[in-house]
């Protein structure tokens, strides 16, 4: 059931507890082949993730040529964020590095669209069906080009269709 | 691809008086799966056993004594009842069912106080002590009639029919999973069949066997599944050994070569993942099964846990519950705040308090709070 390391697959770094259930959730749907996809441990912060990052899984990302990796964290209302993490990933890995999250804080979607694990299991099904439903959301709608360049490279493996 | 999810089968699970369990309510209802947590003591396992009580009356255990003990009283409180009340929702009707145990001074064993069985609101049939009101059912009349007082009156009530709903709750009752698997203990050997193995799994070859004659087709959910924690698993057979005994075998194969293993030769670790494709399959063929797994992470490569829990998850997501207890971290991620529920005690001389993990506060990440011992009810 563990990963196998030379087929293509996912690991998803969260920046938090609330992150990481969302992964959760994301992972529950039937659809998701969970042989394809990790979630890591949360790294406790935006800025813990690009450095566990850098520190740790770029290289590891350089041994394993199939490994993309999905880095989840909050923007806390400052869209710039996200060129700044942009900015940390290695130009040589960048094509398999993808930045996601709320344009605030996880804790704020909650209010309109439920749980964590309901968001997350909304997510995966907003991907397997194509629809746009959840992404539109205003706090979320931010990650449309990083959604744009999953679908084209991820999902194909991670999502069964029938 | 269109998937229907299911109400969770438990509405309501309450004990009273039961070891550490006092006024304990679990929060359960709406919930696919659950995940207990808390500290060394503080009733996770308890809780199994307290469901492996009523699972045992459905099986036709209907001795008190032979349920539960004078010990089992908290802190020796005989003079307050022992309960356990369970409420069920199977197939659109309401199900409660609850007894009660007392130790009267001067008694050597435990005695039946209530019990009552209703469906839908209505009541099928009541006691008190040794006196049983059947209610008027169909062409069936109302009686009263009188039982030995240590005998619970659940398993001697008869059916009229397998479509019987008291029948339907007996069997649902029965057929709960509560798992302690002993993977030493597994050797696969049977001589009989089963669709109710005992929590530490030994029967494991009878309940194969079991859930094979039930439902052939179910040996297809268990080589799916199997096949994606061990790629190259060829087969498992069940051949007849001897004049009425069955043994196990587990088949590998690569390209060029083939191995085959009693199934008593397998890991720990490997026994607990076919274990669990039983478990799945026995859902999906005769379920909505509730099942209770204490540690179900114990014998697993950490690599394997999350994967392993998200899949009994996933599992149960479209009808049955799962219920699991962990100290283990990975497991403890794979599940979230709603669903992960915290049981605490302040001391031994203090009822097992609980709340899902929505309700209680914490700062920072929920693993390193618990490392530290900071969650608190």
């Amino acid at each position: 059931m563990s990963v196998n390391k030379y087929l293509p697959h996912v690991h998803v770094l969260p920046e938090d507890d609330a992150n990481r259930q969302i992964a959760n959730g994301f992972l529950l749907d039937q659809c998701v082949l969970a042989s394809k996809i990790q979630i890591l441990e949360e790294a406790g912060g935006w800025n813990e993730v690009i450095e566990r990052f850098c520190s740790i899984y770029a290289s590891e990302m350089e041994r394993y040529q199939t490994r993309f990796m999905i880095l989840l964290i909050d923007l806390d209302n400052k869209p710039d964020r996200l060129g700044q993490v942009k900015n940390r990933i290695p130009q040589h890995l960048a094509d398999r590095v993808f930045i996601l999250g709320a344009l605030t804080e996880p804790e704020d979607l909650r209010s309109g669209l439920g749980s964590y694990e309901k968001i997350g299991l909304d997510v995966a099904q907003s991907c397997r069906e194509e629809v746009p439903d959840i992404w539109a959301h205003r706090l979320l709608c931010h990650n449309a080009p990083e959604l744009a360049r999953l679908r084209a490279t991820v999902r194909p493996f991670l999502i069964a269709t029938d | 691809m269109m998937f229907v999810y299911h109400h969770p089968v438990i509405r309501r699970l309450y004990i009273n008086n039961f070891r550490c369990l006092e006024n304990f309510e679990m929060p359960i209802s709406g919930r696919t799966s659950v995940l207990l947590i808390g500290k060394n003591g503080a009733g996770k396992t308890t809780v199994g056993f307290a469901l492996e009580i009523l699972q045992r009356i459905a099986r036709g255990t209907n001795r008190a004594g032979e349920l539960v003990k004078p010990k089992d009283f908290t802190r020796g409180r005989t003079e307050i009842p022992m309960r356990f009340e369970i409420e069920v929702e199977l197939e659109g009707k309401a199900y409660g069912y609850s007894i009660a145990f007392e130790y009267p001074e001067g008694f050597r064993e435990l005695r039946v106080f209530e019990e009552k069985l209703a469906i839908d609101g209505k009541t099928i049939y009541s006691r008190e002590l040794a006196k049983v009101h059947l209610t008027k059912s169909g062409q069936e009349k109302e009686a009263n009639f009188f039982i030995d007082w240590h005998l619970v009156a659940l398993p001697i009530i008869q059916q009229q029919a397998a479509k019987d709903p008291v029948h339907a709750f007996k069997q649902w009752l029965g057929r709960m999973l509560i798992l302690r698997p002993m993977p030493s203990l597994i050797l696969g050997h049977s001589q009989e069949q089963t669709l109710q193995p005992e929590p530490r799994v030994t029967d494991f070859g009878a309940w194969f066997g079991g859930l094979m004659s039930h439902a052939p087709s179910a040996y297809s959910k268990v080589s799916e599944y199997l096949k994606e924690v061990m790629p190259d698993l060829d087969d498992i057979t069940n051949p007849i050994v001897g004049t009425d005994s069955r043994s196990l075998f587990v088949q590998y194969s690569s390209e060029k070569k083939t191995l085959r293993l009693p199934f008593e030769d397998l890991s720990d670790g490997e026994k607990c993942f076919i274990v669990s494709s039983l478990v799945v399959a026995a859902n999906k063929a005769y379920g909505p099964v509730l099942c209770f797994w204490d540690e179900p992470d114990n014998y697993l490569a950490p690599s394997e846990v999350g994967h392993f829990i998200l899949s009994l998850r996933r599992a149960f997501q479209s009808g049955g519950q799962f219920i699991a207890t962990s100290h283990n971290t990975e497991t403890i991620r794979r599940f979230s705040d709603e669903n992960t529920l915290l049981l605490y005690r302040n001391s031994h001389l203090e009822p097992t308090l609980v709340r899902t993990l929505d309700k209680v506060p914490r700062s920072g990440d929920l693993v390193s709070s618990l490392v530290r011992g900071d969650l608190e009810l």
